[in-house]
């Protein structure tokens, strides 16, 4: 049973038909590299796996948690499936330390001592042990990244969606966040990648999923498709991107 | 030439200004926490309170405060309630204060950007968690200096309850402009008391706008 079951999703933004049917299954550990053209539909995509964004037909379900067109139980859903932006999206008012403990402390009611041991070893994990009682503003962008990976780690997801989580880094930063993703997908954590870094795609993604014009026009290994692509459109986008 | 002397004047209009100071007080305190109600009112995710609330925001927003003042004072008494001046004023300038509160600091809520609101709802928060600990801190803290700002307005506009008969700063001048014959100096007193209530309070606005655009955001 696939950990994540995408059937025939549908999705309009007004006339704009931005998903045409994407069916899609991702097992437990599996890491998954989005790619496609902007405006393919990938942000839209995965945003509609923790329910940021609803759609018109067609069915999700992530470990069991259905999500429909209405009436979705998001924060069942949410528990599960972590999200990662471009942006980073830290709270400035906190620090690296409360904005990693503030949801597992109100959403999985935590005492104070375990969030905050809690919070140290996910610190820990993406290498910011030190940093705990800085604040955003006074980390770099890479910092940051990582300090909200941390954050959507220590709620204990079964899924982590990662929206172009480099693109908004100085080259020289997008390797520390990269190593602790490369990690994660090491530990077994299962990874929903939108990623522009195609060599890292290559690497570290158990399967290719190339969307164009908002379906699903060619997917599998990513060593094989990159070698080896089977449309026009990818070996076309492969092409653009090197 | 009237026997009254300076002093007799200051002392007076000292007396009319506690007034005035006493007005936008409980206007600018009462308004605030009605002000609260309309911010969440005006935020709701539900459309009817949200509608609601922006109408409120409208009709006060869009007609002078005199107008508030007299369809309050004349049309209680109208109704038969009599209400006494003092309440008229206070209630009048408190739903005023209200509705440009709730609209300047829905504003500030507005401003928060929308990955803050993607982050916090990605972290499974309810919207009332959301708001608490991620959008209205933050919120707050663009909100002082507006704030601030607008208690400016409710000292001037305290003014105004001087026409339905409200004794404060304005009524006092106009009564002893009238008994001394000396309006240009009874005035220019009055002008000088308001000035030492607001340009401390806008001051101190233009102060907190400057340490927050020169700082971080903690
Ligand atoms: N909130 C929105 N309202 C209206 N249209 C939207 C919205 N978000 C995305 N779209 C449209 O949906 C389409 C797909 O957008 P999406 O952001 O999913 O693309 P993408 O593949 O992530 O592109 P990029 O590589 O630029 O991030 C685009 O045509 C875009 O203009
Ligand atoms: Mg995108």
């Amino acid at each position: 049973m696939a950990l994540v079951r995408i059937e025939a999703l549908h999705k309009h933004f007004g006339s704009n038909h931005v998903l045409r049917g994407i069916d899609l299954d991702i097992e437990e550990g599996q890491v998954i590299a989005l790619i496609g053209r902007s405006g393919s539909g990938k942000s839209t995509l995965l945003r509609t796996i923790n329910g940021l964004e609803s759609f018109d037909d067609g069915s999700i379900e992530v470990d069991g948690e259905h999500i429909r067109p209405q009436g979705t139980d998001l924060r069942a859903l949410r528990m599960k499936v972590g999200m990662i932006f471009q942006q980073f999206n830290l709270f400035p008012h906190l620090t690296a330390g409360q904005n990693v403990m503030l949801a597992t402390r109100i959403v999985r009611k935590m005492g104070d001592d375990a969030a905050r041991d809690l919070a140290k070893s996910m610190l820990l994990k993406v290498g910011l042990q030190e940093k705990f009682d800085a604040y955003p503003d006074q980390l770099s962008g890479g910092q940051q990244q990582r300090v909200a990976i941390a954050r959507a780690l220590a709620m204990q997801p079964r899924v982590l969606l990662c929206d172009e989580i480099t693109s908004a880094l100085d080259p020289e930063l997008v390797n520390e966040v990269l190593a602790v993703v490369k990690n994660l997908a090491a530990e077994g954590m299962t990874l929903i990648m939108v990623t522009h870094e195609m060599r890292f795609a290559r690497e570290v993604g158990d399967k290719l999923v190339f969307m164009y014009q908002g379906r699903i026009h060619e997917s599998g290994d990513p060593q094989t498709l990159f070698a080896n692509p089977q449309t026009p459109e990818l070996a076309g986008f492969i092409g653009s991107i090197n | 030439m009237s026997d009254i002397e300076l002093s007799d004047i200051v002392r007076n209009l000292l007396g009319g200004a506690a007034w005035t100071l006493g007005l936008s007080l409980t206007a600018f305190v009462l308004g605030g926490l009605a002000g609260l109600a309309v911010l969440f009112a005006r935020i709701a995710r539900n459309p009817l309170p949200r509608r609601l609330a922006q109408a409120y925001i409208e009709v006060f927003q869009g007609t002078p405060l005199l107008m508030q003042l007299f369809i309050i004072f004349f049309g209680s008494s109208l109704i038969g309630l009599e209400i006494p001046p003092w309440l008229a004023a206070a209630l009048g300038l408190t739903l005023f204060t209200s509705a440009y509160l709730g609209e300047i600091w829905r504003g500030c809520v507005e401003a928060i950007p929308k990955g803050q609101w993607e982050a916090s709802a990605s972290l499974a928060m309810s919207h009332v968690e959301q708001m608490r600990h991620v959008i209205l801190p933050q919120a707050l803290r663009i909100a002082i200096a507006p704030t601030v700002g607008f208690s400016v307005q409710v000292v001037k506009g305290t003014a105004v309850t001087s026409i339905i008969g409200f004794v404060e700063l304005t009524k006092t001048g106009s009564m002893l402009a009238n008994a001394t014959f000396q309006p240009f100096l009874v005035f220019g007193l009055v002008a000088l008391g308001y000035f030492a209530l607001c340009y401390p309070l806008s001051a101190y606005s233009r102060m907190l706008e400057r340490k927050i655009h020169g700082s971080r955001a903690h």
